[in-house]
């Protein structure tokens, strides 16, 4: 019986993966009406990330109204993309669809659906935001502990975009003065922590042309390998978050020894390296704990704000280029704050994936939800795609037959990822009575068996002196 | 105090069988209770976390048992310790710790109570501890010592005296009626909280002797119950519980050579009856084949010295039945000369098999840790690796008072209940205390086997005393019911009577204060995580035993050895999963000597060393930072001795060490080799320019209370790959041969 259930479950789960792979395998042409008459973007390469916002004046030369228009991300940078998102001129956010263009396989392309038709001669302002992770390339790859760390970003000075650029221009951010090369194509200019160029005018569609950065960003290079985040529901007024992670430092490698006297006597010693790093949980969190295979970490702040509670965390051991962490850190939230209920609806709402310190990257996020037991009827709703891993059962305390486990994952996270999933399902209000009713039966039978054995004479000679009464 | 206010106000109530069965209970479970909750001083202070050096390794082999199955660990070759000999794990240990462990999280698994295996560990000593609790009573009122109740105890007097009592003793009256049980129940408190055997069973000690003493007083209990009734029942029993010490601890050769004892005694003292013979050949026959199922014993029941007693005895025991059958179907005469001719014929050939199975090797020779049993100082003269060990050091007096307090005083008075009302068990009890006194006296470690007996008789001897006095007071209560009972010829009888019971009770209560305070200070640190206190009075914590651990776990390529004195081996496989050269397992001297060699050579002559042990890494303890006095500097002699031991060491010499006056200094006083050493380059590395405390040069060691004597020095095959926040671990890479020609 259950088998084929899980068998069923499963051939649904693919077939819903099937669809949306088919909704996405959209194709799409160019349509040469549309022109970009300026485009502002501002390059900000100060972290470990890639930022890039771009200011975007689109231009309908055709005679019809146009409803969408597609954003390129060129070749080299495509496997590097972790987010896409557009905003109108009233900040709101549009809907992107990923999707493709005969011709231009090697390119990926997202269509941005417009909330109003963009009529003939409309110049209207959209800004889209994308992030790149692992852009930028330590290079040495290897330095000593007291070095600074160089890093290299090689860019598309243009924008990359399928329609015709009538100006554009482009400001990167470095925070910093100490740069090595950087591509001088005019006119440019450099000033504090600031490079400009352009405006270029009349771009051909997908120009490219290398920009080349290479400058000092000793900005924490923390790589999240993978986060396991475990989310476990009670009825009983409390939600369990338990997030496994695995970090490491993936910036310019440690060359030769780590000298704790030189760490410990000048603290602008390892200037790449990360002595510790904030983790924002939900306000209401509370009974954090933060520990790893060998038991608790006991070097770590914890400060409780007012929309946030903030954990300075500082792992064992500073990490410097190529050192590897992983921790677990749980905390509770009450369950009135994420859990809406109806009836015998309930509705969950929490996110997938949590901060873990500013201008992160997570290489895989394995979400799970551990709903009550005798949960059924559950659907999730999920702000972008994810793979939906097979529906498993946990046993823990008092279960007997299972609590269901919703799982997810997604691959290539980044701070814009966060933000909240919906999950409906139906829980009798009856089976709240369950857990108690078992301990109470459990002890009556006890009970039950100890009267019947303390009355019952299981002698098989009665013994010569009587019982004393 | 409480369980006494409860039954005062239901007394009307319950029968006085009832009332006896509620409050043996409730002292029992508050006894149990209290010797859990006492062994968790360490959990409350730090976390749940195993202790020291060997539970880390029975906890990662219990892991290791939970994830592969029985199977795998029974046959599991581990390949990261004693590299590159590696070591066969399911033949060289005793499994019962981790298939009870094992088992216990099988179980739970089972219903659906999801606990990490971790905290089945940590928390297994204090659950056994609880059991310990309850054989120890039920071993204790087999004992009889004192006489039984003659009449039905009077529920009216109990009340009386209760209200009587209630501040001085809280067993008191109990004791007053129902002696063999009141002895129980006083041992069964007293070991509870007993120093001796606290410290190796709180929380976190995860170690074999956390659940052996369990298996042993079993084993007691279950031995005495066959001496008593003569039944082949108990006696299986009594192999079965056999069989779960021999699974667990090594110190089961004391108890298949105690037992025996007992049995010669018995026939000595002209008791051997036909109930001791049949307890003892049951158990004997049984217990000795199934002992032989673990394979880390295998045949040495049959074959080493150590077991040779009990199979003599049991030897014994059928001539001697044999001789009795004998006895009564020959005339005199002929018995006797029968006698004389099989005496003869038998001396001489078990004498020349025992000498030929010796020299051909059959029978193994005593080995040296029994050899220290016996003669205190052989270790110390001849094997360094023994004498290395802090707790096979002899036992200081002090420390005897440390660990039991106020059984030092009560047990000769026990002894003397015991000798009063000689019966089989008290026989057992004599014997065991008078030689578990010995071992203790021995090597620290056996304090532990003493701790039990101490308690027993303890009880035996406070529960007599007290009831001795307890009756004396009594009579001024009832003195208008009965009275001419006893004829008073002692003035202030009752007042003395009281005196004494509140001069027991004081000093059960001092008992129990230095108790609780010697576990919370002495046994309660898991050493692993150390804690001192600051200036203002904050807890400062130092977590560098894990830091390093974690890091060489994280940071260092999967199949790097890691060199250290084999103290910590145990704990860089468990925590760090590397591949050590020696650890706490010291089976092999020649492996340990060439390690305590490297450390105590030259650089360069190290170097040789590591290349031919495969060495990445090597890993120093250092506390001259903090001042943490169990460092490997102190520990250096050792290594000095233990690698001068062997012939490929004899170059390495202890004196040269040492200043031409004969000091261990390591300021610029000290010797020249010392100061060039491995082991002192690599502890002292940077530190000379490091200011430890105000007013004192830089480099100074805390520990050793000087300034380093070589200071500016660089290392030329080592470069410093990790060191701790508080320098406590230090951690070098071992650099590759240099470049052709550079």
């Amino acid at each position: 019986m259950l088998p084929a259930m899980a068998k069923l479950r499963i051939s649904f789960v693919f077939l819903l993966y099937i669809l949306i792979k088919c909704e996405s395998a959209n194709v799409d042409s160019i349509s040469s009406d549309i022109r970009l008459k300026n485009v502002d973007r501002l390059v900000d390469i100060s972290s470990q990330l890639v930022k890039i916002t771009s200011k975007i004046t689109l231009e309908n030369t055709g005679a019809s109204p146009v409803k969408n228009f597609l954003i390129a991300i060129e070749e080299s940078a495509k496997n590097n993309v972790a987010f896409v998102g557009a905003k109108d001129s009233n900040n709101k956010d549009l809907k992107l669809v990923e999707t493709t263009v005969k011709g231009y396989e090697y390119v990926r392309f997202w269509r941005v659906e417009l909330k109003d038709a963009i009529n003939s001669g409309a110049t209207p302002l959209v800004t889209v935001e994308t992030v790149f992770t692992k852009a930028l390339l330590p290079y040495p790859t290897a330095i000593t502990q007291q070095e600074d760390q160089l890093v290299k970003y090689i860019g598309n000075l243009y924008t990359y975009s399928p329609y015709y650029v009538t100006s554009m221009k482009t400001s990167v951010v470095l925070n910093t003065k100490s740069v090595e090369t950087f591509t001088k194509v005019k006119p440019f200019s450099q000033q504090d922590g600031m490079i400009q160029y352009g405006p270029y005018p009349n771009l051909k569609p997908f120009s490219e042309k290398e920009l080349l950065i290479h400058y000092k960003n000793n900005a924490p290079f923390l790589t999240v390998t993978r986060v396991e985040r475990l989310i476990e529901v009670s009825h009983w007024g409390n939600i369990a978050v338990e997030e496994v992670i695995e970090i490491e430092h993936t910036g310019a490698k440690l060359k030769g020894p780590f000298s704790r006297y030189d760490y410990q006597q000048d603290h602008h010693s390892g200037p790449a390296s990360v002595r510790s790093y904030k983790t924002l949980l939900p306000a209401s969190a509370s009974d954090v704990y933060y520990r790893d295979t060998n038991g608790n970490i006991s070097t770590s702040n914890m400060k409780v704000k007012k929309d946030s509670v903030e954990l300075d965390l500082r792992p064992r051991y500073p990490l410097f280029g190529g050192w590897r962490t992983h921790y677990t850190l749980g905390y509770n939230v009450p369950s009135y704050e994420y859990l809406y209920q109806s009836g015998s609806d309930y509705l969950l709402k929490m996110r997938i994936v949590d901060h873990i310190f500013d201008d992160m990257q997570v290489d895989e996020v394995v979400t799970k939800i551990i709903l009550p037991e005798g949960s059924t009827s559950v659907k999730v709703n999920l702000p972008y795609p994810v793979t939906r891993l097979p529906d498993s059962l946990h046993f823990t305390y008092l279960d007997t037959k299972g609590r269901p486990v919703i799982s997810f994952s997604k691959k290539n996270i980044v701070e814009n990822h966060i933000q909240d999933f919906q999950l409906r399902y139906t829980f009798p209000r009856l089976l709240m009575l369950q857990e108690p009713l078992l301990v109470v039966g459990f002890l009556f039978a006890l009970f039950l068996c100890v009267i019947v054995y303390v009355r019952l004479d299981f002698s098989i000679h009665k013994s010569e002196h009587p019982h004393k009464e | 105090m409480t369980v006494e206010v409860q039954p005062k106000t239901k007394l009307p109530q319950l029968s006085s069988d009832k009332q006896l069965t509620f409050i043996k209970l409730a002292v029992l479970s508050m006894a149990a209770i209290l010797s859990f909750g006492t062994r968790l001083f360490s959990v409350l202070r730090f976390e749940s976390v195993i202790h020291e050096f060997d539970p880390y390794f029975n906890y990662r082999t219990t892991r290791y048992l939970t994830e592969e199955g029985f199977y795998n660990f029974h046959n599991w070759f581990d390949d990261r310790a004693w590299y590159p000999l590696g070591r066969i794990i399911g033949g060289t240990i005793y499994p019962g710790l981790m298939v009870t462990s094992a088992t216990l999280y099988n179980i739970m698994q089972f219903l659906n109570i999801t606990i990490d295996i971790r905290n089945v560990c940590v928390f297994l000593a204090p659950f056994f501890s609880s059991l310990t609790t309850i054989v120890t009573y039920l071993l204790t009122k087999e004992l009889k010592v004192t006489s039984g109740p003659k009449t039905n105890p009077n529920p009216q007097k109990a009340g009386k005296a209760l209200v009587h009592l209630v501040f001085e003793c809280p067993w008191a009256v109990w004791i007053a009626y129902h002696q063999d049980e009141g002895a129980g129940l006083v041992a069964a408190a007293m070991i509870a909280i007993v120093p001796g055997y606290i410290s190796r069973s709180v929380a976190g000690s995860y170690d074999n002797e956390g659940i052996a003493i369990f298996c042993m007083l079993l084993t007691y209990y279950f031995w005495i119950k066959a001496v008593n009734t003569g039944t082949i029942l108990w006696a299986t029993m009594t192999a079965l519980a056999y069989f779960y010490m021999v699974s667990s601890w090594g110190g089961y050769v004391f108890l298949i050579n105690l037992i025996p004892l007992h049995v010669l005694a018995l026939m000595l003292l002209g008791r051997f009856s036909a109930r001791v013979y049949v307890a003892y050949s049951t158990l004997y026959c049984v217990g000795t084949i199934l002992s032989m199922q673990i394979s880390f014993v295998g045949f040495q029941p049959v074959q080493s010295s150590e077991h040779m007693l009990a199979l003599g005895t049991f030897g014994l025991c059928q001539l001697y039945a044999f001789t009795q059958y004998l006895r009564e179907h020959l005339s005199p005469a002929n018995f006797e000369l029968l006698f004389k001719a099989l005496l003869t014929t038998l001396l001489a050939t078990l004498g020349t098999a025992l000498v030929a199975l010796t020299l051909t090797g059959k029978i193994s020779p005593w080995t040296g840790r029994f050899y220290s049993l016996l003669d205190p100082s052989y270790a110390k003269n001849h094997i360094p690796i023994i004498a290395s060990v802090s707790e096979h050091q002899p036992t200081s007096w002090s420390s005897f008072y440390f660990d039991l307090q106020v059984l030092v005083f009560l047990f000769p008075a026990g002894l003397y209940f015991c000798f009063s009302k000689l019966t089989d068990a008290n026989i057992f009890i004599i014997l065991y205390g008078v030689l578990s006194i010995y071992f203790a006296g021995v090597m620290v470690r056996l304090m532990l086997v003493l701790a039990p007996v101490m308690c027993i008789v303890s009880g035996v001897a406070a529960s007599s005393l007290l009831s001795l006095h307890v009756k004396d007071i009594e009579p001024k209560v009832e003195k208008h019911e009965k009275k001419k009972k006893h004829e008073n010829n002692l003035v202030f009888r009752s007042e003395v009577g009281a005196l004494f019971v509140c001069v027991l009770g004081c000093l059960l209560i001092s008992y129990v204060f230095h108790c609780t305070w010697v576990t919370s200070e002495a046994y309660s640190s898991p050493s692993i995580v150390l804690s001192a206190r600051a200036h203002d009075g904050a807890r400062i914590i130092f977590d560098d035993f894990r830091e390093a651990y974690t890091w060489l776990k994280m940071n260092t390529p999967e199949d790097s050895k890691v060199m250290s004195w084999w103290d910590y081996g145990y704990q860089i496989t468990a925590m760090a999963n590397r591949t050590v050269i020696v650890d706490n397992n010291t089976w092999n001297n020649t492996h340990i000597s060439r390690v305590g060699q490297a450390m105590a050579s030259t650089e360069d002559k190290a170097y040789e060393i590591m290349r031919e042990l495969d060495v990445d890494y090597v890993l120093v303890i250092f506390g001259g930072l903090v001042g943490y006095s169990s460092d490997d500097i102190n520990k250096f002699l050792w290594m000095v001795r233990i690698g001068g031991s062997t012939d490929r060491g004899a170059h390495i010499r202890e004196a040269d060490y040492y200043t031409p006056s004969g000091e261990f200094r390591v300021d610029a006083d000290g010797s020249q080799t010392l100061l060039n050493c491995l082991m002192y380059k690599m502890s002292y590395y940077k530190f000379g320019l490091v200011y430890t405390e105000g007013g004192r040069p830089p480099g100074f060691d805390r520990v050793r209370g000087a300034e380093i004597g070589n200071k500016d020095f660089n290392l030329d095959v080592l470069e410093e790959a990790y060191t701790t926040e508080h320098w406590l671990v230090r951690i070098y890479k071992v650099k590759p041969l240099p470049n052709r020609g550079v």
